[in-house]
């Protein structure tokens, strides 16, 4: 039994070991306080590769969705998450459009049963669904046309300045007198987006029973939800700045995450779902979508780099002499060994760890996580035993784009917040996927460590020994070129 | 009501291919009735349609007495239908307990039966925490009907149980099904045919998507004519086991 213990971690013991070994080396060489340092910075690095990483092994490694917007997901995450923490009144003023788009969008199951009857040429059908698609792009164009929460977005950039226990103002809404007709001007062309998907006079589709029933409740439910939004839309975002800076923060990260998750449910229904047989338009669509949600992210906030401030907690000035001072001092940095770190950081590391054990409790010992290992298998199969495949699919799919959307928010007061910010880590993402073997979440953890701590150490060779700094980034690939050499289907991946 | 299902009519494409057209079969309650045919003839596909894994697009599913039809797989298979594919569909990278848990439709299906599954294939509690991917094809196939009695399932569609299996495993598996059918209805793809004469009640034989004959097993094992021209090929297939 306990050989066996051995045996089957065998993989996870050498490479821990490895790095055991080759933390004992550098203690000696290095000197305890350059060690300690760069091991904590390597290791809060790999927190975050960790979180994006683990979004994506669940969206790459299982569901074999090749998804180039996980990066974008990192990005708007930290956007959105820095946007509540600051100025909240954007997102608010921004969610009775989107509820009112997505509950006409909703709508097309229903329309579907009716439009599909109709007498429409097969030439015809084609035209039809693009002049209707397109006529409901000018009505978004129409609905957001003037819409002050634009300038709101600068705001943002003000609200950053003010550094200490930030207090973000909230900005003056249009009047609802003025403001209502854009959420209806919204559902219009929701409606039209679903009647051009609804694909009128195409009798070949199969309407589903229920799915009818289904799609009144969700719309019927997302109308309540615009009307609510509506009407508290100046309210709520004056609620929020009277909370604590503390409790404001991690509303942020719950609001980033959320929103990251709520967005990719929609595009996993809506883009990704017709093309799980097709891996290559995958790869279209998500790139596409990538570039599209950075521009839009560029119009509103221009192409600048900003600095969310630390949430009070992390940010009261002077040093905590150890980590248990710092739980009544909430000081901006830690003494660690001997080594001045900055308690923000300590926390990132604390959230990685934390996301580890719980992904991996989730994924090995829950029934979801269960569904989804035989789901990725066999999804008819899976469906056959009563379960709603499609369903858990959305729910894997928002999962990891929310925990890639948490990463953003966290790093988002200690990297600067910019359009690109999510590449570099979409980047790094994939090559932890394949380091730990696609699907395996102790494989993501492995890798995300060992390519944080080879980016510190090597930042730290390469500053010693005056080499250039590309050496930390290049020992990422080197990392996975030697992981590839001995295994090919990586650390804890299955041969197929 | 006699008849715990009755399609009829029943016309499913795959893509532009015209699969089904106008397949009618009965469903006695606690009985076993047998599809027979020649491969290529629909019978897999019938399976499929009653399930809502290939939706007809024509005709009724009738279940319980209400119209299936139309609705999603899950929907259906919560209605109490269990599934044994063809090629056994074990989920290779779960444990055999695993395999057999996640049929569960409500917490605990799997606790009050698994004596009854482990009292059938006696193999699978010595397997138990194999990965499924371990597993022989005789062991697969016994864990694949034993998944389908997990929940409480009222009506099994089962899909060439014999194929690739060792005449002993036929055996076995013959007994396990006949030991089924007396709680639940079962409802056969077979192309063994002795195999099936000995099981089933009822008879229907499908021929290029349509159902051509139907009746008692005992009236089909008699009739050689019948047997030979819409069975020929399939029967010099299975008929020494």
């Amino acid at each position: 039994m306990r050989l066996g213990f051995f045996r089957r971690n065998a993989t996870m013991l050498v490479v821990l070991g490895l790095i055991a070994v080759l933390g004992v080396i550098g203690w000696t060489t290095m000197g305890q306080q350059p060690f300690v340092r760069t091991t904590l910075s390597g290791l809060t690095i790999g927190a975050l590769y960790f979180m994006v990483a683990s979004g994506l092994t669940l969206i790459f490694g299982l569901m074999d969705v090749l998804n180039f917007a996980h990066g974008t997901m990192f990005m708007l995450g930290a956007y959105l998450g820095w946007q509540f923490y600051t100025n909240p009144t954007f997102l608010f003023g921004l969610f009775p459009l989107i509820f009112a788009l997505l509950a006409g969008l909703v709508t097309s199951p229903i329309l579907r049963s009716t439009f599909m009857h109709l007498n429409v040429s097969e030439k015809a059908q084609k035209t039809i669904q693009t002049a209707v698609a397109l006529a409901g792009i000018a009505l978004i164009v129409l609905a957001v046309r003037g819409l002050d929460i634009l300038g709101l977005a600068e705001t943002a950039m003000v609200a950053t300045m003010s550094m200490g226990n930030p207090l973000a103002e909230a900005s003056a809404q249009e009047p609802l007198a003025v403001f209502w007709f854009r959420p209806v001007l919204m559902f219009l062309a929701g409606l039209l987006l679903a009647a051009a998907a609804a694909r009128p006079g195409d009798r070949t589709q199969v309407v589903y029973a229920g799915d009818k029933r289904q799609a009144w409740i969700i719309s019927g439910s997302l109308a309540v939800l615009t009307v609510t939004a509506t009407l508290f839309r100046e309210s709520a975002p004056n609620a929020v700045l009277l909370w604590n800076g503390n409790l404001r923060f991690f509303a942020a990260l719950a609001v980033g995450a959320l929103c990251g998750a709520g967005l990719s449910a929609a595009v996993e229904v809506s883009l990704i779902r017709p093309l799980y047989i097709r891996p290559l338009y995958q790869v279209i669509v998500t790139l596409g979508l990538a570039y599209v949600l950075r521009e839009t992210i560029q119009v509103l906030w221009d192409p600048l780099a900003y600095q969310m401030t630390r949430p009070p907690m992390f940010s009261q000035p002077g040093k905590a002499e150890n980590i248990l001072a710092w739980f009544s001092g909430q000081n901006l940095t830690v003494d660690v060994l001997g080594v001045t770190f900055p308690s923000y950081r300590l926390f990132i590391i604390v959230l990685g760890v934390l996301m580890v054990i719980a992904l991996s409790l989730l994924m090995n010992y829950s029934r979801l996580g269960m569904i989804i290992r035989a789901g990725v298998q066999d999804r008819t199969m899976v469906e056959a035993l009563g379960i709603n495949v499609r369903k858990v699919f959305t729910i894997v799919f928002m999962l990891g784009a929310g925990l890639a959307a948490l990463g953003g928010i966290g790093a988002a007061p200690f990297i600067p917040v910019q359009p690109n910010m999510g590449d570099a880590f979409q980047l790094q993402a994939f090559i932890v996927v394949v380091i730990g073997g696609m699907g395996s979440y102790s494989g993501a953890a492995i890798g995300a460590l060992l390519l944080g701590l080879a980016r510190a150490f090597g930042d730290y060779l390469a500053l010693k020994f005056s080499l250039s700094p590309a050496i930390a980034e290049a020992s990422t690939v080197i990392i996975m070129a030697i992981v590839l050499l001995v295994r090919p289907a990586g650390l804890f991946g299955k041969k197929e | 009501m006699d008849n715990i299902l009755e399609i009829n009519g029943i016309h499913t494409y795959i893509g532009q291919f015209h699969i089904l057209e106008g397949v009618s079969v009965i469903a006695r309650r606690n009985a076993i009735t047998v599809m027979l045919g020649r491969n290529g003839a629909g019978k897999t596909t019938t399976l499929k349609s009653i399930l809502g894994l290939t939706p007809p697009r024509e005709g009724t599913v009738i279940y319980n007495g209400k119209e299936i039809q139309g609705r999603r797989a899950y929907d259906i298979a919560n209605l109490g239908i269990g599934y044994v594919p063809e090629h056994r569909a074990i989920f290779r990278n779960l444990s055999v307990m695993e395999n057999l848990k996640i049929a569960e439709r409500k917490k605990g299906d799997f606790e009050s039966k698994s004596e009854f599954i482990f009292g059938l294939f006696p193999d699978l509690k010595r397997l138990f925490r194999l990965p499924g991917n371990h597993l022989s094809g005789g062991q697969q196939q016994m864990l694949a009907v034993a998944r389908a009695m997990v929940a409480d399932n009222k009506l099994l569609l089962i899909d060439e149980p014999s194929e690739g299996l060792a005449p002993i495993l036929i055996e076995q598996m013959m007994e396990a099904i006949r030991i089924l059918s007396t709680t639940t209805t079962v409802l056969l793809v077979e192309q063994n045919f002795v195999m099936a004469s000995k099981l089933a009640e009822y008879y229907y034989i499908l021929d290029d998507g349509c159902t051509v004959r139907e009746g008692k097993m005992a009236d089909l094992v008699e009739d050689k004519e019948l047997i030979h021209q819409f069975l020929g090929a399939a029967l010099q297939k299975g008929g020494q086991a």
